[in-house]
């Protein structure tokens, strides 16, 4: 009777919130879970309850492959609305679960899962599935080490949940030494975008896992994902399902010698659709029934003046996904300015540890096409600072003290196209950019 | 003159953009037309300590520090020799328990280098900005992110203004010995703290002289 009793409950406050236009997707799990906090226990389950967790592109894996599986007729639960904690997973949940039968009303619960609160989030054996897409240093004052992260993520599950993981990734792969249910790999194949020799200097799980000598990578695609073996004890890198034909400028991979659409043109496409394809193929689709189509987005360039303004995503305290929004600018030849900064490290601790952006290679900023660089926010200081460690021309740095002036010293001191790396939320993480975009997007071009 | 560096265990000891203090070493050094030679050294590789004039070695996981002590204990004697003789080794972050007796790892007693008197236990994780003063150079700005405490009786580099200490209520921080300089501060500290870099620049271009 309780448990019916916070299904309404949950389902009355999610409806109140959304008339009072608020965001409904955490809230209501925080007024359940005092009440009892082992209710997602006592729900009833679909035969398929799969996770997709790790330290990035968790949410579009979880998207791909949503889409691929309602294409196939499945009723998909899944947390489109990319919230992760506990909190989020039980209102979602709850929201979607019969009042009178306590069953999720769903073929597939598909969940993208906070990989530091995996635990506490579902008992082991509640996941029948876990995609690991990658593990790499993320957010340090909350996580420590990405070794910690994975080590919470192995503790979290045992033989009963069917493990998918990027074998790519050096650490994820520790998972085969460790886990005695099944697993299922996957990983991407030497292409002309992989590199032989790593400059990125500060590498993860360089060393073997069961003899301790260093590994040998015959190639890397970021960070420490690549293929990898020991020469000592033969350790390696096995591949179930292998991505190949990586073609990042027509958008598409080969997966089981099918071509496959990928959502963009940056190397963590390949991955995340990858993780989405090995997974509906863990899950029984065969090689026909997966497919992936991706809409063009509709939104209107951007523009100031005649100027296109770009978007670059990257998340903070994360340098590898800084790393990659870096390559994003570079893959531009032409004349471009850049923006950035921020004005808080983390939206989910107060700690200002700056170390990670120490982590990224700006001299990827060292090139001739590149006309200026404006940094904004509160952190401006140690961003130039980083810059200038790293050799980047000093003239081309603008630091704007006078935010509200950023339009017009874009407009009088730079050219090319404008590349603006924002964080993860933009409003919360780069507040001092939103009055900038959101008169981009009005069309008006100057300072109020 | 060309200054030798040495960055012990790069590919080990390495968690928070620690190889930026080396980038910032010879910026430091180049300002001054002063040539630097920078030297990745890791496990097995061969170590002539003496005849670098900067050494640094970073933080890392667990498992890392490991891998690096079983390393670094075959150059104790090294050790222990560049410091008599006023080389500067620079530990940050959770490396510096390398140098003591000993350190806890998961509950388990680990024997260190044992060049110091000092010990290491695990403790609740200690993360927060931190606030320094060092007496030549005034204040010291770094962040900490550790699960160790270091319990040490005397060569407390810096005071605390603000953050933890060697324990976590202690009102000191680090460990000096003539030129080896650890620190709980992690990452980046030479590059946030100009004025530290000043004066081990210009000391050691004063012992070249």
């Amino acid at each position: 009777m309780k448990v019916r009793f916070l299904i309404i409950l949950n389902k009355l406050i999610t409806n109140v919130l959304k008339l009072m236009g608020k965001n409904a997707s955490v809230f209501p799990a925080s007024i359940i879970l005092p009440f009892d906090k082992n209710i997602l226990e006592k729900v009833k389950y679909p035969s398929v309850v799969i996770g997709i967790t790790g330290s990035s592109g968790k949410g579009s894996s979880t998207k791909i492959l949503a889409n691929i599986l309602k294409q196939n007729g499945k009723k998909v639960v899944w947390n489109k609305s990319g919230s992760n904690v506990k909190n989020a997973i039980t209102t979602l949940i709850l929201n979607n679960t019969s009042i009178i039968s306590k069953k999720i009303k769903g073929d597939i619960l598909l969940l993208e899962l906070d990989e530091a609160y995996l635990s506490k989030t579902f008992k082991k054996g509640m996941l029948t599935h876990l995609v690991l897409t990658n593990i790499t240093r993320d957010q340090p004052p909350r996580n420590y080490t990405p070794e910690n992260i994975l080590n919470k993520i192995i503790n979290s599950v045992d033989e009963r949940t069917h493990i998918i993981i990027n074998s790519d990734d050096v650490l994820v792969n520790r998972f085969t030494l460790k886990h005695s249910g099944k697993i299922t790999t996957f990983g991407l194949d030497k292409s002309k975008y992989s590199i032989d020799k790593q400059s990125y200097k500060s590498l993860d799980g360089a060393y073997c896992p069961v003899c301790s000598k260093k590994l040998i990578y015959s190639y890397y695609y970021y960070g420490h994902l690549g293929s990898y073996q020991c020469n000592n004890c033969n350790y390696k890198r096995c591949i179930d399902v292998l991505g190949t034909n990586i073609d990042l400028d027509k958008k598409e991979i080969k997966i089981n010698n099918k071509k496959v659409k990928i959502p963009g043109n940056v190397i963590f496409d390949a991955y995340n659709t990858l993780s989405a394809y090995t997974a509906a193929l863990v899950l029984g689709l065969n090689d026909e029934e997966i497919v992936i189509d991706y809409k063009e987005s509709q939104e209107k360039s951007l523009k100031l003046d005649n100027r296109d303004v770009y978007l670059v995503e990257s998340k903070n305290e994360n340098n590898i996904s800084h790393l990659l929004g870096l390559h994003t600018i570079n893959s531009y030849k032409e004349t471009k300015t850049l923006i950035l900064g921020f004005d808080h490290v983390s939206k989910r601790h107060v700690h200002n540890d700056l170390s990670w952006l120490y982590d990224i290679d700006y001299t990827e900023l060292d090139m001739e096409s590149i006309d200026k660089i404006f940094i904004v926010g509160k952190f401006r200081f140690d961003l130039k600072n980083c810059l200038l460690n790293n050799n980047i021309n000093y003239n081309k740095i603008i630091l704007v003290d006078d935010e509200s002036n950023l339009t017009n010293l874009i407009k009088e001191n730079s050219s090319g196209a404008i590349f603006v790396t924002v964080c993860e939320n933009m409003i919360e993480m780069t507040y001092s950019l939103t009055k900038f975009f959101n008169n981009i997007r009005k069309g008006d071009n100057n300072e109020s | 003159m060309k200054v030798k560096i040495a960055h012990l265990y790069y590919d080990l000891l390495n968690l928070y953009g620690e190889h930026a203090n080396i980038t910032a070493l010879v910026n430091a050094f180049n300002k001054k037309d002063i040539k630097t030679e920078v030297d990745l050294l890791t496990v097995d590789d061969k170590k002539d300590l003496d005849k670098y004039d900067f050494i640094y070695i970073g933080s890392g996981s667990k498992e890392n520090l490991i891998i690096a002590l079983n390393d670094l204990i075959k150059e104790k004697e090294q050790i222990k020799k560049i410091i008599k003789n006023n080389t500067y080794l620079l530990s940050t972050g959770n490396s510096r328990i390398l140098f003591g007796k000993y350190f806890e790892l998961n509950k388990e007693k680990i024997e260190a280098l044992n060049i110091f008197d000092y010990y290491s236990e695990e403790s609740n994780q200690i993360v927060g900005e931190s606030l320094m003063n060092l007496k030549e150079v005034g204040n010291i700005i770094g962040f900490q992110n550790r699960g160790t405490i270091i319990k040490q009786k005397d060569n407390h580099l810096f005071k605390v203004i603000k953050g933890h200490g060697n324990n976590i209520n202690s009102t000191n921080e680090g460990y000096r010995e003539n030129n080896f300089i650890s620190t709980y501060l992690l990452g980046p500290i030479l590059i946030r703290n100009p004025h530290l870099t000043e004066m081990i620049v210009n000391d050691i271009i004063k012992s070249n002289e």
